[in-house]
């Protein structure tokens, strides 16, 4: 049976960082003959070398007649059970240069490793032991994570953080589950196992705590992928020119031609340690133009799905009949009113902003807002476009937005696998509920647990579906 | 060249054995059943009573397949009773009081009635093999006979001890011998034989009861009987159960002597039922309840028997008669006999095939009892599974192995081999994952296809069971395209009922699904039905529950693709990478039929179901490659 050798038998190598000109570059090597494949090319390194210990030297050619080496590197062994992949695995860091990399890795698998397909690093990792499916995942956002908040999650999440939050959900769902099977199973024993509010009170606790996380969601995502932002408002009061300051580059067509920008603008920026995605929208005006139809169209999608909008208008003029109709399809909830050209009139901002509340107060608009509960003057802001301030000023409203919410202490779900799964979950449990207040069959009600209960294991990866499987390391890439 | 005596030889003739006999017989095959005693056949050791909750589903079962426990059941039944009749119908459970006697009698009678089997007297003290084939059996006085297959259903006769106190007495049941010499034999072949025990309780004078302190349980007027080949009517008198419950007496009288309860003290090593502790268990586990009931119920309508459910117990006689007295009613009890313990031999299940075959010995089959179950329908249940396996395999067709969205019986069978068993296992609904389309009511749906086709039912069934069926249809078909329409007539019929008038026309399934709308109601809303509940109830339940029912076969079709991926019993587990020690020592041994009973087994990770998924997925590829590219590529 030799001839059947598996794949996951090779040693494989890759370079782990990033291609592309850099000061140092990291290729990893990992399998059963990872240090006879090391000695290949790095003479220096014995055939017993000791763990997470750096060795220097020079990183020489296979081929024995080749005498002249190819780079100066520093090579780490983590030992077989100590290592990432909880196999044999050497780090070498070379200088970071492509043309290094590719003649590092050439001689690797020369000296008998192979190139690593996306994701089998950590895939070997799962694989072993070392990690849990939610771990794995976090592996991947930790590479991908282009802020500091997100890196910071990503790390909580391959602590175990969130897997610790699904076991103790898991948990409690099984004891609902037993005891609930027991009533079942043993009706005609006279014995009570548990008394329905209890059976309540625990539901109600589980299905709590999953909320929490299904909430989180939209939080995580804003972590991981950035924060939405969508500006709007009636052409010609100078969304373009706010946007321009806030990304400091000028990425929109700035005129005085109303509907000038027709394209939705997507732009970048940081604003407390949170990516911030801009989105410029057309404005949600009516209009008899079939392009500009379309702008409309995608403004109204881009709204829809926005983590936050900023409403800009012209503060020294009073609103039009068109933007109070905007208004009107603005979420509440989310919406900042950014009024511009304050340096155009004599009129405060606190005056201006006393007007404004007057001429919204018989909106629906306005009436959406106060059931939010939030205070109208938060959420209005003047500023000037001629003020190169005012992008500080209005990354601070965003930044008072984000840090409403607790990053630091709170298992925050970012992947919209496990968002698809806990929701299921939490609907299950949400029935669950329904059904134990109306007391209905033991059965289904188990029926609903039970599935619930699939949902978080799957989220953990303890029920195994090939499907999802694949679906993760797909994700992967090389290297990791 | 050996002759053989018989096809099939069934050692034992419990309600396994019974089972596993009539099975091979029916199936054409030359059956001899051997049992130590002609008088014991079919013998009810313990309660007088069939089914329960999951147990009424496993009868319902065997009896579409063609098995004999339910139509006896139903004959011998002297008190019925649906239980959990108020929950939802995948819970519901049908229970029969038996006549003891009479359903011994009965199923004596028709084995012995049966063409194809012999019933012969005898101690089975070894079996005959060739290298690793069982070929037949040696009995006590030396005698040999030669068989295809042998089946051995010997209960808790295998070593069993009877402890009553600190007294020991060798026996499988009282007035029974033990079956020694087979369980050491066994042994020597490779077999891991363990140790259980099992109990019950005091046999009781019916006289000497004061009825007057119990309180009286009558059985359902209406009768729904276990075979649908069975009279709907009830067949003989029925009569009442009695309740009464144990005291704070009883209980502190149990303390003071568990010393003297060889379960307590140490003697028995065997690992008891936790689902049917008896009474020394209930007072020490439960120590905070105060009181225990206990059902006394006839063991027959000609017999002074009455038979203490409940109360199993291996003290001593004196702390029996004591503790007894103190249970209102039991003042001035005369015990006919006392309850004791018996402790028995069993072979570890997952030694056993799903056809119920042992893998080290081939053509030797084991079931019931023997392989760490508890209770009269699990026995019989793999009876008649090894019954028609052992059968099939002499006539060189497919095995017959149930799947778990099939029949309790598939679960009952896959749990023992997968998981194999500490305790007397018995069957809860709670076991079945697919729990709501496995009921009662819809068992022939399930079952009657795969019965007819097993061919141990004659035409007459065949013919009950396809129009039964085709009534169901029938009906079902009726109630989607009959609608009801919106007239002054209806409307206050349905504002009587009270339900909601309607707003428009609907078909009579759309009305039969609210809830305050039952089968009753139809036909004074202008739908006829002229069908008894064998075929409304499962009709309706269908309809009721259409919702969860489809919820249910969604998460079976999401649990296929495991259950289609066969593994070969020859897979070698240690060339998979990603595999633990354990786990290739367990899938080893077990040899999964499937990957989804792989994922089963415990202790066996989804990460290894992965890796095995992967290596069989290279395999594949492999073998579609051209042989000389396979060389090339590793």
């Amino acid at each position: 049976m030799s001839h059947l050798r598996d794949r996951d038998q090779d040693t494989i190598c890759a370079a782990s960082t990033p291609p592309g000109v850099g000061g140092i570059s990291v290729v990893r090597l990992s399998g059963p003959e990872a240090i006879s494949v090391i000695r290949k090319v790095c003479d220096f390194v014995s055939d017993k070398p000791e763990s997470h210990k750096a060795l220097y030297g020079f990183l020489k050619s296979v081929d024995s007649k080749n005498d002249e080496s190819i780079d100066e590197v520093i090579v780490t062994f983590f030992q077989k059970g100590r290592s990432f992949t909880s196999e044999d695995t050497f780090e070498i860091s070379c200088h970071g240069s492509p043309v290094i990399v590719s003649e590092i890795l050439k001689e690797l698998v020369v000296g008998g490793a192979r190139l690593a397909d996306r994701g089998e690093f950590t895939y070997r990792a799962f694989m072993n032991g070392r990690l849990d499916l939610v771990q794995a995942e976090s592996v991947l956002s930790l590479i991908e994570s282009q802020s500091q908040q997100s890196s910071r999650q990503a790390l909580r999440q391959l602590k175990g953080k969130l897997s610790e939050q699904l076991e103790v959900i898991e948990s409690e769902i099984i004891w609902c589950l037993a005891h609930l099977e027991a009533s079942i199973d043993f009706s005609t024993e006279n014995l009570e196992i548990v008394a329905t509010e209890e059976m309540v009170r625990r539901t109600d606790q589980v299905a709590q705590k999953l909320a929490k996380l299904v909430d989180s969601f939209k939080l995580g995502r804003v972590v991981k992928d950035g924060f939405k932002l969508v500006l709007t408002g009636v052409p010609n009061v100078g969304k373009s020119s706010l946007l321009n300051l806030l990304v400091q580059e000028d990425r929109a067509i700035v005129t005085d031609v109303p509907g000038t920008t027709r394209d939705l603008i997507e732009a970048s920026f940081m604003a407390d340690g949170i990516k911030v995605n801009l989105v410029d929208t057309a404005g949600l005006r009516q209009s008899e133009d079939r392009v500009e139809k379309i702008g409309i169209q995608r403004s109204y999608e881009a709204i829809s799905d926005a983590d936050g909008v900023f409403f800009v208008f012209d503060s020294s003029q009073a609103l039009s009949e068109a933007e109070l109709n905007e208004l009107n399809s603005l979420p509440a909830h989310n919406t900042h009113l950014i009024g511009n050209k304050l340096d155009v009139g004599t009129a405060s901002a606190a005056e201006r902003a006393e007007n404004l509340k007057k001429s919204l107060a018989h909106l629906t608009f306005f009436k959406n807002f106060e059931l939010t509960g939030q205070s109208f003057l938060e959420k209005v802001h003047f500023v000037s476009a001629l003020d190169e301030k005012s992008g500080e000023r209005l990354k601070s409203v965003l930044s008072h937005d984000l840090k409403n919410q607790q990053f630091e202490d709170l298992a925050v779900i970012s992947n919209s696998r496990h968002f698809e799964n806990l929701s299921k979950a939490k609907e299950n449990l949400e029935r669950a509920q329904g059904l134990l207040t109306d007391s209905s069959g033991a059965e289904f009600i188990a029926l609903e647990m039970k599935e619930s209960l699939l949902f978080v294991q799957e989220t953990l990866g303890k029920r195994f579906d090939d499907q999802v499987m694949d679906r993760v390391f797909k994700e992967f890439c090389i290297g990791k | 060249m050996r002759k053989n005596d018989f096809d099939i030889i069934v050692v034992g003739a419990g309600h396994s054995g019974i089972e596993a006999c009539l099975a091979s017989a029916r199936l054409g095959m030359k059956t001899l059943m051997v049992t130590t005693n002609l008088d014991r056949i079919g013998y009810m050791s313990c309660n007088p009573s069939i089914g329960g909750l999951a147990k009424g589903h496993m009868v319902r079962e065997i009896d579409v397949l063609g098995g004999q426990m339910g139509i006896v059941a139903d004959a011998t039944c002297i008190q019925f009773k649906r239980l959990n009749a108020t929950r939802g119908p995948a819970v519901r459970g049908s229970r029969v009081q038996n006549d003891k006697q009479l359903y011994s009698k009965m199923m004596t009678d028709l084995l012995f009635s049966t063409p194809n089997l012999s019933v012969k007297q005898g101690e089975v003290k070894r079996l005959i093999l060739d290298g690793s084939t069982c070929v037949g059996v040696m009995l006590q006085d030396g005698s040999e006979i030669f068989s295809q297959s042998t089946i051995i259903t010997t209960g808790t006769f295998m070593n069993g001890v009877m402890h009553m106190g600190d007294k020991q007495v060798s026996g499988g049941r009282v007035g029974d011998a033990a079956s020694i010499g087979l369980s050491d034999q066994l042994k020597e072949f490779g077999f891991e034989v363990k140790r259980l025990k099992t109990g019950t309780p005091a046999r009781l004078h019916k006289d000497s009861i004061d009825w007057s302190k119990t309180e009286i349980q009558n059985g359902d007027e209406k009768f729904f009987p276990f075979s649908f080949r069975s009279k709907s009517e009830y067949q003989l008198p029925q009569v009442a159960c009695y309740l009464s419950r144990t005291t704070e007496q009883t209980h502190e009288i149990i303390r003071k002597n568990l010393d003297k309860s060889p379960m307590y003290c140490g003697i028995i090593e065997g690992v008891g039922p936790r689902y049917c502790p008896s009474i020394e268990d209930k007072v020490v586990r439960f120590a905070d309840r105060i009181s225990h009931q206990t059902f006394l119920e006839p063991e027959g309508l000609n017999t002074d028997l009455i038979y203490l459910q409940g109360i199993s117990t291996s003290l001593p006689e004196d702390v029996q008669m004591e503790f007894l007295k103190t249970i209102p009613g039991l003042e001035n009890v005369k015990v006919v006999r006392y309850g004791y313990a018996v402790e028995y031999d069993y072979i570890e299940p997952t030694q056993i095939w799903h056809r119920l075959e042992t893998r080290p010995v081939e053509n030797l089959f084991l079931a019931g009892q023997i392989n760490g179950t508890s209770g009269y329908e699990e026995a019989a249940a793999q009876g008649f599974v090894a019954g028609v396996n052992a059968a099939n395999k002499i006539l060189g067709r497919a095995e017959f192995v149930l799947g778990r969205d099939q029949a309790y019986i598939g679960v009952l069978i896959d749990d023992l081999v997968t998981k194999g068993t500490r305790e007397p296992y018995r069957m809860f609904t709670s076991r079945a994952e697919h729990r709501l389309i496995l009921r009662e009511d819809n068992t022939l749906d399930r079952l009657g296809e795969v019965g007819s086709e097993l061919g141990i039912m004659g035409e007459e069934s065949k013919n009950i069971l396809s129009d039964l069926k085709n009534r169901r249809t029938n009906l079902l078909n009726g109630l989607r395209t009959t609608k009801i329409f919106p007239n002054a007539e209806t409307q206050a019929k349905l504002a009587e009922i009270p339900t909601a008038v309607l707003l428009k026309s609907i078909t009579f399934e759309e009305l039969l699904r609210r809830p305050q709308i039952d089968s009753s109601h139809l036909p004074r809303l202008g739908f006829e039905i002229t069908d008894g509940p064998n075929v409304t109830e499962p009709v309706e339940i269908e309809v009721k529950y259409s919702g969860y029912v489809k919820r249910q076969m969604d998460l079976i079709e999401q649990s296929k693709r495991l259950e289609e991926m066969r593994l070969e019993d020859d897979l070698e587990y240690k060339e998979i990478k990603g595999l633990s020690r354990e786990e290739i020592e367990k899938l080893s041994r077990i040899k999964p039929r499937t990957l989804g009973q792989a994922q089963r087994i415990s202790g066996v990770n989804p990460s290894a179901i992965q890796a095995i998924m992967i290596y069989l997925k290279g395999r594949k590829k492999l073998k579609e490659l051209p042989v000389e590219q396979r060389e090339e590529r590793f």
